[in-house]
């Protein structure tokens, strides 16, 4: 808590001919051994004017600093010191020197007419000061707060709680979140961890229910948001001047695609304690034929292609569908789809017709067939050839909760896929406001890849913009995370209303996007420690340093020390272990009777049927369906995605 | 107080002035032959301080003063003179860092009274301000008036600085010691104190003639010359003094880097006075640029010449654009 203590200047407004005091700069100068420094909030109080009351008060953020003695050129020291710089040391007076720093306007009060700084007394920022110079007084009291803290300002040994404006975070006024910074450090992850938690806490109640999907794209990074890590004291108190519990998150679904195998879990959260909460992640034909376009690379996007898909999805999927060859097919999965394809090649071969079926030429036919059996295979384990799907809650997404897909080892074409497909669905249900909550937070970590600035036109990249410029009418707040700002598209960046920046590599700093900074800035941008940040936010005129404490969940890396990965199980143990986590009162040996001798996909179909109807008996459920051929799950009609408007360099 | 008094005198009549003259000379030493009496050698020797062991008191007191003036009006054709005079030491702790301890400042009318129309000098009898008169021979002539203002606002410093002087002696540590840049034997006090030292620049006075003249003021740079006792003339108190040179004269000036320094008379100073020299040879680094005088002029006495011109009133300062006749109305 900063204590109340008299106002004591620490510094003075200079202002000269050439360095004058401007209505959004000013200069000052501290004692040597000034407590302040880049980053630090001051508040400059001008004279009284007559008797009009108290003068001009000014806050500003300190963004250059400068020292310099009395030394007229360097030879003069070298001819002092008689060439000897050990001399130079030994001088009896210590010469005058000078701390003058720059700073930059955040608030003027009175703010109109809008002045030059005057010439006064400078102090170092209250609470109260940091407050109104950010203008968060404007949303942290009232009837219907809105503040979400994001950190501890700290400067001169004070701390000041920093909130952002959730209708400005998570919209309508403005929303999205992007963070920088260099690899290695885990701060970009453990800011969206500890931020999350705090719009978790700190959501207003006017606003409703959110919720948060995340990706986790690499490593065990999300793989352990429910469990408790380490806090030292420092991050207790940090937490506790913020207002927030430290703890893990109290509602976290896992979700990851299978191995190849199709029963052992794709993901680093395998530990036995732990992998029961994973929920495989399983989707089939109708799932990716709806984005298929995803599926497509820039020399495949063709009329034709589109008009093939199109027609599968429309005349052939799930519905009783003859090959014009004397063939019937009913096609639900990849297996069925394939059928089809072979039926199609061989008729066309036996009838010598000619290259076109039904319009569409066999070229593309084939075309359109190696792309999904292309998926099928490189993704084998999220995208099942056969039998059920197991998806996210659509409709069922619950207040507070973070739901993780974990596509850390999934191929990339298949990471695509499960963004395209989930982000598509969440856009889908907000419209519709029947998600289940009336905002979502997407995490995405790795912008340079799947938004990058340049490269070829995807459909992630699309989405990702279509979420960055529309999101936040639906509650869709894209939160999104890189190394490289300056490589992510533009539009994606610069539709986020907040922005942090962790430590920042050199070579980052000297694109054109960080030019607006100082020299002094860019330093302590280049050399920022874990757990300090640089903010934008809309209210707040000029970037604020903030510091967060640790996120009171099991970083990755210590996660996986303490719930160390289990080995893939064999066949029999992975259904056993599946079958058990569904009904605790099976005994694995009554599974691994059932399953001996029977085909592999045979299990699999039935293991995913027990999964999704989840019957209060699942071997005898298991049983039933060992016996049969599980279709898959009749595709609810739904309404179409709208389509995605094209890139182009027009935002509206 | 000085807008008010200026304006008084504007306001009975004065003819408003703004003339800033050349900047003072400084503190001048006699400009004539005066003599002295060796007393550490039979004659004049020149001494290296390269072996001596510097002196390192605790701490030490710089003091020196300024003066800014500006003539403000003119009645009749007597100059009226605004003056300000103040003076000032810092301390140096073991921090090697200098702070103000103590200063005075005076601002003060210089004119003749009695040359001024009756409301002016009623005005500026009546206004408050210290009015100091120079002499009735010199109120003539305004070149010869304006001179005679200048030697008394030098007059008015010097008093000011030795106020301060024996001011600060008597709240002196037992290790602390007071350096003052100008003569001791203007001042009882300072000329008997033990640990009070003048550094004097300027060398109008003479005390030596024919080769002891030219060893003097050829001295190499890192010696002394002999200790020597100046003759008494008027006021001034007995005093011991030795030339000291701190950087090599050749290629520059006889003068350059030569200063003369004024200690007690007394048989300590006779045998510290190497170990005062190496002391104050110490003290040449920090150069004292862009000083024009660096070469003779202490780093921490230039210091408070930079504090006591930071804090004088900036009006009397020379303004920086021509003194054309100023256009329009």
């Amino acid at each position: 808590m900063i204590q109340h203590r008299e106002p004591t200047p620490i510094g003075r407004v200079v202002a000269t001919e050439l360095k004058p005091a401007t209505p959004h700069q000013f200069h000052f100068w501290t004692a040597n051994e000034t407590t302040i420094g880049i980053g630090a909030i001051v508040k400059v109080e001008g004279p009284r004017v007559g008797d009009q009351g108290p003068g001009r008060i000014v806050f500003g953020v300190v963004t250059d600093g400068f020292a310099y003695s009395d030394l007229a050129t360097p030879l003069h020291d070298v001819v002092g010191a008689e060439g000897d710089p050990a001399k130079a040391a030994e001088s009896p007076t210590v010469r005058q020197e000078i701390r003058l720093w720059t700073a930059a306007v955040l608030r003027q009060h009175p703010e109109e007419p809008l002045q030059p700084v005057p010439l006064g007394a400078v102090y170092v920022a209250s609470d109260a000061d940091v407050a109104q110079a950010l203008r968060m007084d404007a949303y942290v009291a009232g009837a219907q707060p809105t503040g979400i803290p994001v950190g501890l300002y700290t400067a001169a040994g004070l701390e000041a709680p920093v909130y952002l404006d959730a209708d400005f975070l998570l919209g309508p006024e403005a929303a999205h979140l992007n963070i920088s910074g260099v690899s290695g450090l885990a701060t970009k992850t453990s800011a969206v961890e500890f931020l999350l938690a705090s719009i978790f806490q700190h959501f207003p109640a006017h606003k409703g229910r959110i919720a948060a999907l995340c990706f986790n794209v690499k490593g065990p990074d999300l793989c352990f948001l429910d469990r408790p890590g380490p806090l030292d004291d420092a991050d207790r108190r940090r937490y506790e001047r913020l207002g927030l519990t430290p703890q893990p998150f109290a509602r976290v679904r896992y979700y990851a695609p299978c191995k190849a195998d199709g029963v052992n879990l794709n993901t680093l959260r395998t530990h036995p304690d732990l992998v029961g909460d994973v929920e495989p992640l399983v989707w089939g034909l109708a799932e990716v034929l709806d984005f298929a376009e995803v599926l497509l690379n820039r020399d495949d996007i063709d009329a034709k292609a589109d008009a093939f898909i199109d027609f599968l999805s429309d005349r052939v999927l799930n519905k009783e569908f003859d090959d014009g060859f004397g063939g019937s097919h009913r096609v639900q999965s990849f297996a069925d789809l394939d059928g089809l394809f072979r039926a199609i090649f061989d008729g066309l071969e036996l009838s010598g017709r000619s290259d076109m079926w039904r319009t569409h030429h066999i070229a593309t036919i084939r075309k359109v067939r190696n792309r999904l059996s292309n998926i099928s295979t490189r993704c084998k384990g999220l995208v099942t050839d056969d039998g059920p799907s197991n998806d996210l809650p659509w409709g069922r997404f619950e207040d507070r909760t973070v739901y993780v897909v974990d596509v850390a080892n999934v191929d990339p074409l298949g990471q695509d896929l499960v963004f395209a497909r989930a982000v598509s669905k969440l856009r889908e249900h907000l419209e519709r406001r029947d998600l289940g909550v009336e905002a979502v937070v997407v995490f995405v970590d790795e912008l340079n890849k799947y938004a990058p600035g340049d490269g070829p036109e995807t459909y992630v990249r699309k989405m990702l913009l279509d979420i960055s410029e529309r999101g936040r009418y639906l509650g869709l707040v894209l939160f999104g995370a890189e190394q490289f700002r300056s490589q992510v598209h533009r539009r994606v960046v610069g539709n986020a209303g907040t922005t942090l920046f962790g430590r920042m590599d050199a070579d980052e700093l000297a694109t054109p996007g960080y030019h607006v900074l100082s020299p002094a800035i860019k330093i302590k941008l280049a050399t920022l420690p874990i757990g300090e940040l640089m903010l934008r936010h809309p209210h707040f005129t000029q970037p604020i340093f903030v510091r967060f404490p640790r996120p009171a969940v099991l970083r990755g890396r210590d996660g996986v020390e303490r719930f160390p990965p289990s080995a893939d199980l064999p066949f029999e143990e992975a259904v056993v272990r599946q079958l058990v986590r569904l009904d605790r009162r099976i005994r694995p040996n009554q599974v691994k009777d059932l399953i001996a001798e029977r085909r592999p996909d045979d299990v699999r179909r039935a293991l995913a049927a027990v999964r999704r109807t989840r019957p209060d008996d699942a071997l005898a459920c298991f049983r039933r369906m060992l016996g049969v051929r599980v279709a898959p799950a009749a595709a609810p009609a739904r309404e179409a995605v709208p389509p995605l408007n094209p890139i182009s360099e027009e935002p509206y | 107080m000085a807008g008010s008094w200026v304006d008084a005198i504007l306001a009975a009549g004065a003819v408003p002035a703004s003339y800033v003259p050349d900047a003072s000379a400084g503190r001048t030493d006699l400009e004539e032959f005066t003599g002295a009496d060796l007393v550490e050698d039979a004659e004049l020797r020149t001494r290296s301080v390269a072996d001596a062991r510097p002196l390192s008191p605790g701490a030490v007191g710089f003091l020196d003063g300024i003066e800014q003036w500006r003539v403000v009006g003119y009645g009749g054709v007597t100059p009226i003179v605004r003056g300000y005079v103040a003076a000032a030491v810092r301390r140096r702790g073991p921090d090697r860092r200098l702070r103000t301890g103590s200063e005075l400042s005076r601002e003060l009318a210089v004119t003749r009274l009695a040359s001024l129309a009756a409301p002016v000098r009623r005005a500026l009898e009546t206004c408050g301000v210290d009015v100091v008169e120079f002499a009735a021979e010199d109120a003539g002539q305004p070149a010869r008036a304006i001179q005679a203002a200048r030697r008394e606002l030098e007059r008015a410093r010097l008093a000011l600085e030795r106020a301060l002087a024996e001011r600060c002696l008597a709240g002196l540590g037992p290790d602390e010691w007071l350096v003052v840049d100008g003569v001791l034997s203007d001042s009882v006090a300072l000329s008997a104190h033990p640990r009070a030292v003048g550094v004097i620049k300027s060398h109008g006075a003479q005390y030596f003639e024919g080769a002891e003249l030219e060893r003097a003021l050829t001295l190499p740079a890192g010696h002394r010359t002999s200790v020597f006792e100046p003759r008494s003339r008027g006021a001034r108190r007995a005093i011991y003094s030795w030339y000291l040179r701190f950087w090599p004269w050749e290629g520059n000036d006889l003068l350059y880097g030569l200063v003369r320094v004024e200690a007690r008379a007394h048989p300590d100073t006779l045998a510290r006075a190497s170990a005062l020299s190496a002391w104050l040879e110490r003290e040449r680094s920090p150069l004292s640029t862009p000083d024009a005088r660096w070469d003779r002029l202490l780093y921490p006495i230039h210091d408070v010449e930079t504090y006591l011109r930071s804090r004088a009133p900036r009006d009397l300062l020379s303004p920086p654009g021509s003194r054309l006749p100023r256009t329009g109305s």
